[in-house]
């Protein structure tokens, strides 16, 4: 069989295209799952096995968070002091200080920028590292992942602990539902756990775990009924693709059930209570905190999230006393606890907002949209440690210097997880789909 | 000087005519291919493109690309020789070719992978295809330009008729080329089959047949694609039978004639419960109850089924479920109507309820496809009429959900006022795809490779819609202009003001060029005539009465299409938007039997609907034979299929007798497929939908509804707090059966009926009595055995 350039038959691609990737049949998507397993483990580059998403909903003012523009005229510069951190050279906004005290194993890109000011539209470019298009719904990095990195037996791949955009993004767009992330639900967010200290039972994956007082024994029992209520239509048609489909699934599925391993990741009370006091009591922080835990456990990617950055009004005072002093405290104690753990190395942080904020303040002491100029954070994963990429002008109104954009962030963490970021991926309709068309991996953020 | 630079030349002449000498030689000896068929002599298009294409050079992901690959950019899919051309003999200063020394050229050491070579080899030194390249290099790499235009291609044999599985047939290509003259071209030609299960393909033509059943081999030649139909009749043992099976209509005859020649025996008549199970989820997605199963069994007539034909499809959700899957069709995605947020949802509620009323109705197809096409906002009446009505859906939607004054409208202008983002182009592609069943984006970019669409027939198709405005039109603009200010005045939220636009014909903005001559294109229908563009006239309505044209290709072929794909599971053309060369109908008579039908009865809906249900093909059991059991796309049986996630939350509720809870942007007491919004603010209780694949409809694809399993549906199933509080609903069917004076016997009936809408066998008592001693309480023996049933594959799926 002609195999072209990426390995893809152009076989395969009319296959595709008539039969659609969801209109493969059960057992040759368990097969092509299967190959891609293979295909992942003779790639020895890797450096990356997972990422972290620590998203700041909203937009963030970076401008006074990692970038701050001291000598900007006033209405500009705001109202925050640098300080320096531990990687020379670097300065940061004075209400990050334990953040300055891991900026040694940090990556700052200072120069990121992009055209969409507007909420939903801004967070799938950042999230798919494609600016969307009418045409085609991109899926989130994660599903990506999820696509072409199997995760461990019997735990999800692509996990997320607030849906972004009310689930209008982080989905699997073309490749289908079954890339979809696995929601954490029954989380901290109710009053009693914010109370309590939160344990297993205050987080569990949507579907992963039984809920409470639903064992295992009760599941095996009720399975064997199960087993044989079904054996009459068995004999209906046992070619059916989905009959032997279902029951692959449903293999799965008692094999995630029966497993621990999720279970065990919500298992906060294993953790030393100083560490837990590290990440901090807030439902952000255990997320976090859990979301070590899932990557540990074998998930690929989780999504972490803290809301309330669009601070058009007050910007100033909600984030010295609301939004910076959390994420100061949980960004750097979940970097911290990778480092520690040695996970740092093959892990990557990624902490990003849909926009940055407006220069320029408005008459209400806040900021409002901005997408030409925007800071993200990375750490881990091989990324260059103790760096700041690209410089911002004067004003913090555009990059200065070595412009960059979410394609390009997007193709960085991609090449970092061995992945080549100019593969093809088909759609349904069998049109095939480079991952990041835009995007250049950046050379410079790695090492 | 002079001498010098005489000698200059002489060297340079030298090898060519040395060049000319070795060619003159060569051009003798002709080249073989495959199959000892000798090549005299090796044209550029003809063949070198040709061996381009079958090798994959020139796919997207390779040298076609936008930016090439490794420095060598060729035309996408080869539609472009003058560029090929100067890619290959003058770029990179002429080095991938060396008429002096041909084996040493760029051209074929890259191919042949003798040096690095990003695609790897292509072919190996030696080869046909690499003898035919060197031929043609040693020649000089002389071309003819339009030597490869190709008026006609053939294929024989026609069609490809085994005798049964595991025999070989060559096919051989013809194409007859501008010039007049006729050559075979097989080893030219890219070959795929379909069904990979039924009939493969070497890359030379040879078909093998592997397994009964019908496919289809598509042949491609630059560009040119043809179907060669294949069918594999079953090895019958000896001295079989072959039975008389009855026929109700034409379609049973169009099937069971397809069946006999394949030996394949149709599976036996469902049973009643089979049916009546079947029927009432694919009519309207709900599951029989235990009381209207026994009414059925019960019943003696000898037309009972025919009866409850009838009475599903007058059935209000009936008319729901097919406003859902238009829905999906025609793209009522609640993101992409306009602000502001809280009427979105309640705008999508309109869409839904204005298709609903036409098919409970059972408007005319043409004329419910007029009301969308060529929907304009004002229709016929003054600016001010049109505002009172504007204000009085708006108020029945803004207070709750009454969408009678909008769906009373004659066309549905919210198909319009959803796509105000996108351009002219996309507007084309959506229609394409709705009505014609074509999928043309291809073509925005470049010749669509599998189908006939060209860059210069998309755009021309979309110029059909140059003149339509969604805005303020200038009749409109003093009335409109003076509301929006009395409404902006309101609020400070410029984002949530419901500002009044209108879909309106206006003047012609920038229609599209022809993309290489940069000449105007006149508007023109996909594949049919040029439309005029008349001021103050709608081009629309020329497009629409082009559609209904009785002979139109596509149309009514594409809407029964539909109607047999819903209601087997498997399109004729599958999938059923895809009508492509390469994608030909499994069964082309009765395609064309039932589009005939539905034309002469005057786009009758229902009437289609009700030959297809009532024949017996679509009665039969979903239990295989030992002839038929390989089949999947001859309807020898019933096919076992997944239900679309509207029919799963209902099916779930109707087995444990609940109402599902949406929220605020669904009227209470809604069945799923009477929901209009493809988007939820609770995202917890829209779950369901989204992980069995109800689509947000953002795309023109009938694929973003995803209908295959998956792991979270399982999951979802077996765990999810939304299905086992369920079991605990107090007004639920598990607790009323546990409450009611029932033997054991009376309650396992029961869930039976409610959920896999059959009686119990004694294989399913012993278990569920053995289940109860297990347990020791029928409380518990009774949860155990509802989340047993829900859970069986006999449950979920449609058979």
């Amino acid at each position: 069989m002609a195999r072209d350039c990426e390995g893809f038959s152009r076989r395969d691609f009319i296959k595709v295209g008539s039969a659609g990737l969801l209109g493969m049949t059960l057992p040759q998507l368990l097969q092509y799952e299967a190959q891609a397993q293979n295909n992942a483990q003779n790639r020895t580059t890797r450096r990356a096995q997972s990422v972290i998403m620590v998203w700041l909903a909203g937009g963030p003012a970076t401008i006074d968070m990692w970038d701050l523009r001291p000598n900007a005229p006033e209405g500009i510069r705001g109202e925050f002091r640098e300080i320096p951190t531990s990687a020379p050279g670097i300065n940061i906004c004075e209400h990050l200080p334990q953040m300055a005290r891991v900026m040694d194993r940090t990556t700052v890109v200072r120069s990121l920028a992009h055209t969409i000011p507007s909420h939903g539209p801004a967070t799938v470019f950042m999230t798919t590292g494609n600016r969307p298009t009418p045409a085609i719904q991109y899926p989130a990095m994660g599903s990506l992942v999820t696509r072409l990195m199997p995760a461990a037996a019997g735990v999800p791949p692509y996990v997320t602990f607030t849906e972004l955009r009310n689930g209008s993004a982080g989905q699997a767009g073309y490749l289908g539902t079954a890339y979809n992330p696995f929601i954490v639900e029954g989380n901290p967010n109710t009053p009693q756990a914010r109370n309590a200290p939160p344990t297993a039972a205050a987080l569990r994956v949507r579907g992963i775990t039984l809920p409470t007082n639903f064992t295992l024994d009760q599941l095996e029992n009720r399975d064997r009924l199960l087993r044989t209520f079904d054996e009459t239509f068995q004999d209906v048609d046992r070619n059916a693709d989905l009959v032997g489909g279902l029951d692959a699934f449903h293999q799965q599925a008692l094999e995630i059930l029966r497993s621990d391993k999720t279970r065990n990741a919500f298992a906060l009370d294993r953790e030393p209570e100083s560490l837990r006091q590290r990440y901090g009591t807030t439902p952000f922080g255990q997320g976090a905190l859990a979301a070590r835990r899932l990557i540990e456990a074998g998930v690929r990617f989780t999504t972490v999230s803290l809301g309330g950055w669009d601070t058009h009004g007050q910007t100033f005072n909600a984030h010295r006393t609301r939004l910076l002093p959390q994420l100061d405290q949980v960004l750097s104690a979940l970097i911290q606890d990778l480092s520690d753990r040695g996970m740092l190395e093959n892990t990557i942080v990624y902490c990003a907002g849909e926009f940055g904020r407006t220069p320029r303040i408005n008459g209400n002491a806040g900021r409002d949209h901005w997408a030409r100029s925007m800071a993200v954070v990375l750490a881990g994963g091989g990324f260059r440690r103790g760096y700041a990429h690209g410089t911002t002008d004067t004003s913090g109104m555009a990059p200065a210097t070595e412009p960059c954009t979410p394609d390009d962030v997007c193709s960085t963490i991609f090449n970092q997880l061995g992945l080549d970021p100019h593969q093809e991926l088909n759609t349904p309709t069998g049109r095939p789909i480079t991952l990041f068309r835009e995007g250049r991996v950046i050379p410079r953020l790695i090492g | 000087m002079r001498t010098a630079s005489m000698l200059r030349i002489i060297f340079i002449l030298i090898p060519a005519i040395a060049a000319f000498v070795v060619t003159g030689n060569r051009a003798s000896a002709a080249v073989e291919l495959p199959g000892g068929k000798q090549l005299e002599r090796v044209d550029f298009e003809r063949h070198i493109m040709g061996i381009l294409g079958r090798a994959g050079c020139n796919s997207g992901s390779c040298h076609g690309s936008f930016q090439g690959k490794g420095g060598l950019r060729l035309s996408l899919f080869g539609f472009d020789p003058d560029k090929d051309y100067i890619a290959i003999t003058r770029d990179s200063q002429g080095r991938r070719i060396n008429p002096v020394d041909a084996d040493n050229s760029l051209f074929l050491l890259k191919g042949t992978g003798q040096v690095e070579h990003g695609g790897s080899v292509r072919f190996g030194k030696g080869t046909w295809q690499y003898n035919v390249i060197r031929d043609w290099i040693a020649q000089g790499a002389p071309w003819s330009r339009g030597a490869g235009e190709v008026v006609k291609v053939a294929i024989s044999p026609v069609e490809l008729a085994f005798n049964k599985a595991d025999e070989a047939r060559q096919i051989t290509v013809k194409a007859t080329f501008a010039d007049g003259s006729e050559h075979d071209i097989t080893s030219f030609c890219d070959f795929r089959t379909n069904d990979d299960a039924v009939a493969e393909v070497s890359n030379l033509g040879m078909v093998k047949s592997l397994r009964p059943g019908g496919t289809a081999i598509v042949v491609s030649y630059r560009g040119n694609v043809l179907p060669v139909r294949v069918l594999i009749p079953m090895t019958l043992p000896a001295g079989f039978q072959y039975p008389k099976v009855p026929e109700v209509n034409y379609v049973d005859r169009e099937i069971f004639s397809r069946l006999k020649m394949l030996n394949m025996v149709p599976s036996d008549l469902s049973s009643d419960v089979e049916f009546l199970r079947r029927v009432t989820i694919d009519t309207i997605g709900q599951l029989p109850t235990p009381e209207e199963i026994r009414a059925f069994l019960n019943d003696k007539s000898l037309d009972k089924r025919a009866k409850k034909i009838d009475q599903l499809l007058e059935h209000p959700l009936h008319a729901s479920m097919w406003a859902t899957k238009f829905s999906d069709i025609t793209g009522n995605d609640t993101q992409a109507l306009e602000n502001p947020v809280v009427l979105k949802a309640k705008r999508s509620q309109q869409w839904h309820d204005w298709l609903r009323i036409r098919f409970q109705n059972n408007m005319p197809y043409d004329q419910l496809v007029k009301g969308i096409l060529t929907a304009t906002s004002r229709q016929n009446d003054t600016p001010e009429a049109w505002l009172e009505k504007l204000k009085k859906a708006d108020a029945g939607i803004a207070a709750g959900y009454d969408t009678t004054e909008y769906a009373k409208r004659d066309s549905l202008d919210l198909y319009w006022r959803r796509q105000i983002q996108q351009p002219i182009e996309v507007w084309g592609e959506r229609t394409a795809a709705a009505f014609l069943g074509v999928r043309v984006e291809c073509a925005q970019c470049h010749k669509h490779p599998f189908d006939r669409w060209t860059q210069a027939e998309y755009r021309a198709y979309a110029n059909v819609f140059a003149s339509l405005a969604v805005g303020v039109s200038p009749e409109a603009r003093k009335v409109i202009d003076a509301e929006n200010t009395v409404r902006k005045g309101d609020t400070k939220n410029k984002q949530q003001i419901n500002l009044i636009k209108e879909v309106y014909v206006g003047n012609v903005v920038k229609p599209f060029q022809h993309p290489d001559t940069g000449a105007s294109l006149p508007a023109k229908a996909l594949g049919g005539p040029e439309i005029n563009m008349v001021k103050g006239q709608d081009p629309r309505v020329e497009l629409f009465n082009w559609m209904r044209q009785p002979d139109n290709p596509f149309f009514a072929r594409v809407l029964v299409n539909r109607l047999w794909g819903h209601y087997t599971g498997v399109g004729i053309v599958h999938p059923v938007d895809d009508f492509s060369l390469a994608n030909p109908p499994s069964n082309e008579k009765l395609l064309a039997a039932l589009a005939k039908d539905f034309v002469d009865h005057k786009f009758d809906f229902r009437h289609i609907e009700r030959v297809i249900l009532n024949s017996r093909t679509y009665q039969l059991s979903a239990k295989v034979n030992e002839t038929n059991r390989f089949d999947k796309n001859n309807y020898a049986h019933s096919y076992i299929r997944p239900m679309m996630a509207e029919a799963v939350v209902d099916v779930l509720n109707t087995a444990f007798n609940t109402v599902e809870k949406y929220g605020p942007e669904v009227k209470p007491g809604s069945k799923a497929v009477e929901v209009g919004t493809s988007l939820f603010q609770n995202q917890q209780q829209a779950y369901v939908f989204r992980i069995f694949g109800r689509p947000q409809r953002s795309t023109a694809c009938d694929c973003e509804r995803a209908m295959e399993p998956a792991l979270p549906q399982k999951l979802f199933l077996m765990t999810d707090p939304q299905i086992l509080n369920k079991f605990n609903d107090p007004s639920g069917r598990v607790q009323t059966v546990l409450k009611a004076n029932k033997s054991d016997n009376e309650v396992l009936d029961e869930l039976f009926l409610a959920t896999v809408s059959r009686f119990p066998n004694d294989r399913d008592r012993k278990a569920f009595a053995e289940q109860i001693q297990r347990a020791g309480s029928r409380r518990e023996a009774v949860f155990d055995a509802m989340w047993a049933l829900i859970n069986t594959r006999e449950f979920i799926l449609n058979h």
